[in-house]
């Protein structure tokens, strides 16, 4: 798995600067949400963006994902910016990222078919044709599928249906769908959101396993101790901007900006879109 | 001129069987099932392979009069039968566009007509099942890599109870629908007592109109239990759940 993924890296464009975003700015119906976002996710590594809730983390993750195309700025993978390219190799961008929302969305069929479903969409019409012929026949061997659900403890859930399982349950089987088909980069929103402490403990196990496979993560949490926990660097963002990108030690010990330093504490921070701007760059480590 | 057809059912292994006359010859019978079936269901797909596709198009995408789209859509699942049975007896008419296809009084024409009521119907319904998917299960098969068609493809999968449903409901409408048959179809029935564009439903009115109340009750059974029997069917397909 990890040759593999070596080697779709090798064949990509060039560097190794992983998944990045460069000045980005977004909004919707007027409402700027994201302001001159700069932050990349290295393979092998576990990305927190922390924030209070409503501050625009969402919205980055989906940028990312290429969900939206970014008002201004750029969203780069290894050098490379992706919205200058066709929507084919856009596609084959979009298949090498993995995303969990904060709801589930598991869709209305078997643990294994939610599982699987990557892998088939990702083989030709023919082969999905022979694939669903033997299905019928009953040879799904249901490839990978076993592999991902085991990484978050629920090998033995893969024929129960989707709809029975309990909250928790869903949010690991979500997890184990976006890894199942072997990304490179997997983007959490808030994964661990209403889940019991235990459930906690599997996901984060699984963002370890993940990040150990040489993964990309990015994962938004307004969780600090989580943060700390999986983090190898830290984003904080605040109303739209970033304020603060760097190792997780010296985020949380000795951050720059002292309304990061307020919000780790735990105090309110209000964001100021008028007050001192940073220089992005300056910000990257 | 009629000839009675005997059914013979042993009741509880008795001495006795019980005998059921059945007031129609057995062709008779089975030829406006038949045609009736045929219309119908043929109508029925038809206008589910047009539908779907529209329900999806319009389900998915923004665009200036939308709402438009949506309310012509929602008056035609009330479009009265009698009036598009007039609009398709013009069009298949001498005088109408589809006047050299020869077409007054024939099942094709019959279909025509079940297809312009039972269409509305079937993509209303399937509109509001594909509408009703949530967004989170569609931005799921994105993210992972899904093109447009694969989206589209686990949308109808997630609506596919609604648009059973719809289904269902079309050919509903379809199948027990009597004003715009009979004024395309004229329910002809052949010499040899076959029936031709005569359906089950055209058939009931003509016994009730001509007071056989009896016989147009047990055509109206047979009808019940078609239904009846089709929407076991797709229930059972469903797991139980349309």
């Amino acid at each position: 798995m990890m040759r593999q993924r070596q080697q779709r890296q090798e064949r990509a464009w060039g560097s190794s600067e992983g998944l990045a975003l460069r000045n980005i700015s977004h909004g919707f119906d007027g409402t700027d949400v994201l302001d001159d976002v700069s932050l990349a996710v290295e393979q092998g590594e576990t990305v927190a963006i922390i924030g209070p809730s409503g501050t625009g983390k969402t919205t980055l993750l989906r940028v990312l994902a290429l969900f939206h195309r970014p008002d201004g700025g750029t969203v780069e993978v290894e050098g490379t910016d992706v919205w200058t390219r066709s929507e084919r190799e856009r596609l084959e961008v979009r298949r090498r990222i993995g995303m969990v929302f904060q709801e589930a969305n598991l869709f209305d069929a078997t643990v294994r078919r939610n599982v699987s479903y990557g892998r088939h969409i990702r083989r030709g019409w023919r082969d999905r044709l022979t694939h669903w012929l033997s299905r019928i026949g009953g040879e799904d061997t249901g490839e990978g599928v076993a592999e991902a659900l085991d990484v978050v403890g629920l090998a033995e859930a893969e024929t129960r249906s989707a709809t029975s399982l309990s909250g928790g349950e869903a949010k690991r089987v979500a997890f184990a769908r976006a890894l199942a088909y072997d990304p490179d980069f997997l983007l959490l929103d808030e994964p661990t959101s209403d889940l019991d402490p235990r459930n906690t403990a599997v996901i984060e196990d699984a963002i370890e396993t993940a990040r150990a496979r040489g993964l990309g993560v990015a994962i938004a949490t307004h969780d600090m101790h989580q943060a700390e926990r999986v983090a190898d660097r830290v984003a904080v963002v605040l109303e739209g901007r970033l304020i603060e990108f760097g190792p997780a030690e010296r985020v949380f010990t000795n951050p720059d900006d002292p309304r990061a330093r307020k919000f780790i504490d735990g105090e309110l921070v209000y964001g100021t879109r008028t007050g001192d701007r940073r220089d992005p760059s300056d910000l990257q480590e | 001129m009629i000839e009675l057809v005997s059914s013979v059912v042993p009741v509880g292994g008795g001495f006795t069987p019980l005998v059921v006359d059945f007031p129609f010859e057995r062709n008779y019978v089975e030829s406006i099932i038949y045609v009736s079936l045929y219309v119908s269901l043929t109508a029925v797909l038809l206008g589910t392979l047009v539908s779907l596709p529209i329900a999806i198009l319009v389900g998915f995408s923004q665009f200036p009069g939308k709402g438009f789209v949506v309310a012509l859509i929602n008056t035609g699942m009330g479009f009265p039968s009698v009036v598009v049975g007039l609009v398709v007896l013009f069009a298949v008419s001498n005088q109408g566009p589809l006047g050299t296809f020869d077409l007054v009084f024939t099942t094709e024409a019959m279909i025509m007509s079940q297809f312009v009521l039972a269409t509305p119907v079937i993509t209303g319904v399937s509109l509001a099942a594909v509408t009703s998917v949530e967004d989170g299960v569609r931005d799921a098969a994105y993210a992972m890599g899904g093109t447009r068609l694969d989206v589209a493809l686990v949308t109808i999968k997630e609506a596919r109870f609604g648009i059973a449903t719809g289904i269902l409901a079309g050919l509903g409408r379809a199948i027990s629908e009597v004003g715009s048959v009979l004024i395309v179809g004229g329910n002809i029935v052949s010499a040899d007592g076959t029936s031709v564009t005569r359906t089950l439903t055209t058939a009931i009115q003509l016994e009730a109109r001509q007071g056989r109340f009896e016989l147009a009750m047990i055509l109206g059974a047979i009808l019940v239990t078609l239904v009846l029997l089709i929407n076991g069917i797709v229930l059972r397909l469903g797991g139980g759940r349309v």
